[in-house]
């Protein structure tokens, strides 16, 4: 157990001292923690490695990982991170607004790509990064679903 | 004997199952509709039949006029009640559901058609002596000269439009031109009428609604008012009755000026009318709604009357009682409304399945909520969840049982506001009653880093579950609930 290794964000965090982790609902991931006087409810979700606490209402992803799995994960890193074209998914399923970029465009880092309206409201899909626009996969008027390619940048 | 045998619900989600619930106490049977994506849901199975009235998208089912009519007759439904949005506030339904020899659970049509109007409700209100948000009264033209005398910054707003959809912002006159091209794109496309009009934008200021129910006898009872400041987008997050803000004698100004826009149109059933309110406590008629409320659950906590009884009742020709025309208000109600929606990404929706589910119970806590533990998500449809509310001797009181409500709250699966409200009720403005309708761009923001004791704690919470986990010499989890190793904990210990 002390061989895990929990990190937020990419970043190493110090698990909290003096707090204690009850479990109440196994089965939908409900557990309590517990520091004397002090307790708050924490639900928590995933698998393996990839865990999502949602503490006050916020999910928090995090990464739980022994040493072995660490040595293994930063090699996986060190070749993906050359990672050429980066293609931009849809998040959430909707139907494409406008479409605000096309083949051949440079783009810059937080620039509109396209509109997707999802449950009533329109939401910008923006550029995770500046780049060309090698591709847009998808035209206004179309219904897409979650992990949908939209675009894809160089 | 029960107003009505049976009634259909022309809605869906909670206010669905609000109207169902009504429906049960009075001995009326519940008739709910649903689109192909709410086959399962959660209203569907309370009522006592379900009608398919068509595919997911709204403008194919739930606003269907024909398909919904159709359905009431075809289950022998003598009423319909349309609860929010949708049809409620459509005269074209009104008047069909009158042809088709049912009962519309509503005003007459004529009033759905001025009050709809949002230009002809303000004309409406002037000429009834009640201030109105300055700005024009008719449509704008194609070069507004009148919006200099308004002033600047302005909103845009669609004439059709409504629930905070299609209004627009202008800060200078440079961006006029865009805006009004924009603000009529948005109007005609959302609500088929490109109309819009100017009001000033006033800030600080707060949002309160008062709350009328009517007979068909002429008798109205104003049943207080309702403090909707906490808004996003437009959009009211949080509710509270009686507000905060106001003394005996703006209150009686607000439910004065209330009674007098009722007073000039046809009206009948439970309707809002809306205001906002300064600094210097002017109060100015923003809108009229002729429909039951999201937070109308706010008012039936503090005066005991349930508001969609009487809509029923009233419907069905009864008048209203002294009971209700002098029903007082009695301590203090919030309502924080959860939706599928990230206060860390500017409440943007989210998609997904809810996994988790634990709502709040206990002495002075409601949950009006449409959705439960497996509940896909429809993108289709509005993100709102449940609407949490609590009922306590005083607003002290009522902050106090909403933070033990909220952190008896689970959702699991999707972010939900419930980050945002948590936050909210330990903050000073919210807890003193001193905010307005900027709360939240100017004190939640946007920026929202992880506490680094939250951080902390999820990290003990991770690295026990995984521990817990993986220290069992039993077969890994297996795939009836996928991504959730704590089946195989459950299963583990059920067998102790």
């Amino acid at each position: 157990m002390s061989d895990l290794e929990a990190r937020i964000d990419g970043e190493s965090v110090t698990p909290a001292k003096g707090w204690r982790f009850e479990i109440i609902d196994p089965a939908r991931g409900i557990g309590r923690l517990i520091n004397g006087a002090a307790s708050m409810p924490v639900l928590v979700e995933g698998k393996a490695s990839d865990w999502v606490v949602t503490i006050r209402g916020r999910r928090i992803p995090v990464t739980v990982r022994s040493w072995r799995e660490q040595v293994l994960a930063g090699a996986e890193t060190a070749t993906t991170a050359r990672a050429g074209p980066a293609a931009v998914r849809a998040t959430l399923p909707g139907l494409i607004l406008t479409v605000a970029v096309s083949a051949g465009d440079p783009v810059d880092e937080g620039a509109t790509l396209l509109t997707i309206e999802a449950m009533k409201m329109q939401n910008d899909v923006r550029a995770p990064r500046s780049g060309r626009v090698i591709e847009v996969s998808v035209q206004a008027g179309e219904t897409v679903t979650t992990g949908t390619p939209l675009v894809r940048l160089e | 004997m029960p107003p009505f045998s049976r009634l259909l619900i022309a809605n869906r989600g909670e206010i669905a199952i609000r109207v169902i619930r009504t429906c049960r106490e009075l001995g009326i049977s519940p008739i709910s509709v649903h689109s192909d994506a709410d086959v399962d849901a959660l209203h569907v199975h309370m009522a006592d039949a379900s009608e398919r009235i068509g595919p997911p998208a709204p403008r194919e089912s739930y606003l269907a006029i024909d398909a919904v009519i159709a359905a009431a007759v075809r289950r022998g439904a003598e009423a319909i009640h349309p609860g929010y949005g949708f049809l409620s506030e459509n005269p074209e339904f009104a008047r069909a559901v009158e042809a088709a020899g049912l009962v519309f659970i509503g005003p007459p049509p004529t009033t759905l058609e001025s009050l709809g109007n949002k230009l002809a409700a303000r004309r409406l209100a002037q000429a009834a002596g009640v201030p109105i948000v300055p700005g024009t009264t008719v449509a704008l033209a194609d070069d507004p000269r009148e919006l200099a005398v308004i002033g600047f910054p302005l909103m845009l707003k669609a004439s059709a439009g409504g629930g905070g959809r299609g209004m627009r912002r202008v800060d200078s006159p440079d961006e006029v031109a865009d805006a009004l091209v924009a603000a009529r794109r948005e109007a005609l496309s959302a609500f088929g009428d490109g109309t819009v009009y100017a009001e000033r934008l006033l800030a600080p200021v707060r949002h309160i609604e008062v709350q009328l129910l009517g007979d068909r006898h002429g008798r109205l009872a104003v049943l207080g008012e309702r403090d909707c400041s906490i808004q996003r987008r437009h959009q009211k997050l949080v509710e509270e009755s009686p507000s905060p803000a106001i003394d005996p004698g703006i209150r009686e100004a607000l439910f004065d000026s209330a009674r007098r826009v009722a007073g000039v149109v046809d009206f009948h059933s439970a309707a809002t009318v809306e205001f906002l309110l300064d600094t210097a406590n002017n109060h100015y008629f923003l809108e009229m709604n002729t429909r039951l409320q999201v937070e109308h659950g706010v008012t039936e906590l503090v005066t005991g009357v349930d508001l969609v009884a009487w809509q029923i009742r009233v419907a069905a020709g009864q008048p209203l009682p002294d009971a209700v025309m002098h029903a007082s208000s009695r301590g203090h109600a919030i309502e924080v409304r959860l939706y599928a929606e990230d206060p860390y990404n500017d409440f943007r929706p989210s998609a997904g399945r809810i996994t988790a589910w634990q709502m709040p119970a206990g002495p002075g806590v409601r949950v009006d909520a449409g959705v439960a533990a497996d509940t896909d998500l429809q993108p289709e449809y509005d993100p709102l969840l449940a609407k949490l509310m609590v009922h306590a001797d005083d607003r002290s009181a009522a902050v106090d049982r909403l933070r033990r409500a909220l952190d008896e709250t689970v959702i699991g699966g999707v972010q939900t506001d419930a980050g945002f409200l948590r936050w909210l009720v330990d903050d000073a403005s919210f807890m003193t009653g001193s905010y307005d309708t900027g709360l939240i761009d100017d004190r939640w923001g946007i920026d929202h880093p992880l506490p680094d004791e939250h951080g902390a704690l999820a990290a003990i919470a991770a690295i026990a579950v995984r521990t817990a986990t993986e220290s069992s010499p039993i077969r890994p989890p297996d795939s009836k609930r996928a991504g959730s190793a704590w089946a195989e904990v459950a299963r583990r210990r059920a067998l102790r």
